[in-house]
């Protein structure tokens, strides 16, 4: 593992996460990249007097860096232009302004260097040739890498291991299953050893045992040493907000935030339902005994005792005051649970804000 | 410089990729065997009706059977030469799997030449196989300096391969209806010389007759037949050697700027991928 400086380390959910630095090199610089598709013979058509369908504005002057073994997730919904984000990066469309660092290569000028540096997995399965088996695929993409046979033949054994691929190793692509389709495409873009990993939804297809699989893979490559930087893009939030160090929310081609899942979330909302487990005290009790404060209360009967629920915002006493007044009136508190906004909260309150605006646009039309 | 030292390489993954696909269909390549065979053993009886009919003024033409064979084996090397650079892109297009090639460090005009790497291969043992059963059953004898029609074919492949790229420039943006593959591939049988004597077309097809001196297998064609039938020299051919190189030097520099072109605007419309 490279020296991180003044890391800190907290733990989410079943991943560690790391604190980068502010002063991690970047290894991903996206510098107000824009992205509109032109219309094909706009020019011709025009001269002809017929009617062609507008540029399609996919991307809008989006900045962001990724810095070296950052996991950094990219979520939106379809056509947010995350694909062509992704796209713009792997090289594969050229931005119309804007630069794409990888590295320090652009992407448009050493789209060679740049692409020797990363390995995308996409969710198309027609990648692959489906009349070769897994072996001869990944052997002929280890070659136009330029990898020597004899290394590729090591490297694709380890990568077979890795992904429990080895008995399905021979069989043609065509007749493999969705799943194992699915980990020989992140297989492939781990084929070059590459700086920089793509990973575009690297879980669809995958059973809940596979995907939390290649999630420990992937939280393994941006440990490693030297660390790989991921970005990756997931309609699964649950899995942005365990794996990633930061999300950046794009909606309709414009960033919309950025920052940590756990600041994310707080641009919701900073208030939590709490829930707590309490034994020694029935729903009678409660409501006889307690005072006034707990009028906001919700409180359910359990085997044990009752579950007692409230709102409260980050920071307050109300948490402090309940276990204080469970405590004097002879109740033992058996579990803690708090319940925060989640990304996808957060993905709804800006597509709300999206269609607000559009239809304040339009009235004023 | 890194990619041309890595060219071999890459051209070598090509071909042992393709040779895999191509022996998961083995049936294919016995039916096309037998068609070649099919087409040469036709073109015998045809040679037959014309025993003694043979007009000496088309020196070539004297044994009709060797100038057919000679054609076609030409022809279909001279279409793969033009043909198998675009169809490269189309196939990977239409499987899908361009994007993932694209994705290595390989640039497209080395995704091109490697992928047709097969195509090549491939007509050279058809084209020989023309020749082959025509010489093996049906007593068919070439003369002549094999080398000096070596440089013939290569060199009409090279300008045949030039047109080529200006077509996979075509299928890049429009992706399909390529106008050089209609006039190539009709153009060529009709007014190269495939089946017949260009002076033929002189003396009946009137001005027609000139759309034959703008296209490259006319000359390529005429050399290798004057070599390998007439048994002319270096010398002798010079005439449709020079007028090859001539449109050689035009046709490579142009098409390959027509190409740059072509990526590049696909990149920006984003359409690389489609097809």
């Amino acid at each position: 593992m490279v020296s991180r400086g003044e890391d800190t380390t907290t733990t989410t959910g079943d991943r560690q996460i790391t604190k980068l630095p502010d002063e991690a090199p970047v290894a991903i610089a996206v510098d107000h990249i824009s992205k509109t598709y032109p219309t094909p013979f706009a020019r011709l058509k025009a001269f002809f007097r017929r009617k062609s369908k507008p540029p399609v504005e996919a991307v809008r002057d989006v900045t962001f860096n990724v810095k070296r073994g950052e996991i950094f997730g990219l979520i939106g919904r379809n056509g947010a232009g995350k694909t062509t984000l992704t796209k713009i990066i792997a090289t594969l469309i050229q931005p119309t302004s804007g630069a794409v660092l990888v590295n320090g290569f652009d992407s448009v000028q050493d789209d060679e260097a740049v692409r020797s540096q990363i390995g995308l997995a996409g969710a198309e399965e027609r990648s692959f040739y489906w009349r070769l088996t897994g072996e001869e695929n990944l052997l002929f993409f280890a070659r136009l890498y330029g990898l020597p046979d004899r290394v590729s033949k090591e490297r694709i054994a380890d990568l077979f291991a890795r992904f429990e691929l080895q008995e399905v190793a021979r069989r043609r692509f065509g007749e493999l299953s969705t799943g194992n389709k699915q980990r020989l495409a992140v297989a492939r873009a781990l084929l070059a050893n590459p700086s920089v990993l793509l990973l575009d939804e690297p879980t669809r297809s995958l059973d809940p045992l596979a995907a939390a699989r290649m999630r420990e893979l992937i939280a393994s490559l941006a440990r490693q040493d030297p660390p790989a930087t991921i970005l990756f893009t997931s309609h699964n939030l649950a899995e942005v907000e365990t794996l990633c160090d930061r999300v950046a929310i794009i909606s309709k081609g414009e960033l919309k935030a950025i920052d940590t899942p756990f600041s994310l979330r707080a641009l919701t909302s900073d208030s939590e339902r709490v829930h707590l487990a309490v034994a020694g005290l029935s729903k009678v009790t409660i409501e006889g005994r307690f005072g006034r404060e707990v009028k906001s209360w919700i409180v359910k009967p359990t085997v044990s005792g009752v579950e007692i629920s409230f709102d409260r915002r980050r920071g307050d006493t109300k948490l402090d005051a309940a276990i204080g007044l469970i405590r004097e009136n002879g109740g033992t508190i058996i579990s803690i649970e708090s319940e925060r906004p989640t990304l996808l909260d957060l993905l709804e309150s800006f597509e709300a804000e999206e269609e607000t605006s559009q239809a304040v646009s339009g009235n004023r039309r | 410089m890194n990619s041309l030292k890595l060219l071999p390489r890459r051209v070598y993954a090509f071909l042992a990729r393709d040779f895999r696909l191509f022996v998961s269909y083995r049936m294919q390549f016995f039916l096309r065997v037998l068609s070649v065979l099919g087409v040469v053993t036709t073109l015998f009886f045809i040679s037959k009706i014309f025993v003694g009919f043979t007009d000496t003024r088309f020196t070539q033409w004297r044994d009709p059977l060797a100038a057919w064979l000679t054609g076609l084996a030409v022809l279909n090397y001279f279409m793969t030469g033009f043909s198998s650079l675009a169809n490269a892109v189309r196939q990977e297009q239409m499987q899908g799997t361009l994007e993932s090639v694209l994705l290595t460090p390989i640039n497209l005009p080395t995704v091109i030449v490697a992928s047709s790497a097969w195509d090549f291969v491939q007509a050279t043992f058809f084209s020989f196989l023309y020749l082959f059963f025509g010489w093996i059953f049906f007593d068919v004898n070439y003369s002549g300096s094999f080398s000096l029609a070596l440089v013939f074919l290569l060199l009409t492949t090279l300008v045949l391969a030039s047109l080529g790229i200006l077509s996979a420039s075509f299928a890049m943006v429009f992706k399909r209806g390529d106008p050089f593959a209609m006039f190539l591939g009709t153009g060529s049988a009709l007014f190269s010389g495939v089946f017949f004597p260009t002076q033929l077309l002189r003396e009946h097809a009137g001005p027609v007759s000139g759309i034959s001196k703008i296209l490259p297998p006319t000359y390529g064609l005429d050399g290798i037949r004057r070599v390998l039938i007439e048994g002319q020299g270096f010398r002798e051919v010079s005439e449709p050697l020079i007028t090859l190189l001539v449109m050689l030097a035009i046709l490579l520099p142009f098409s390959l700027w027509v190409f740059g072109r072509a990526v590049r605007r696909a990149k920006r419309e984003g359409s690389l991928i489609q097809y």
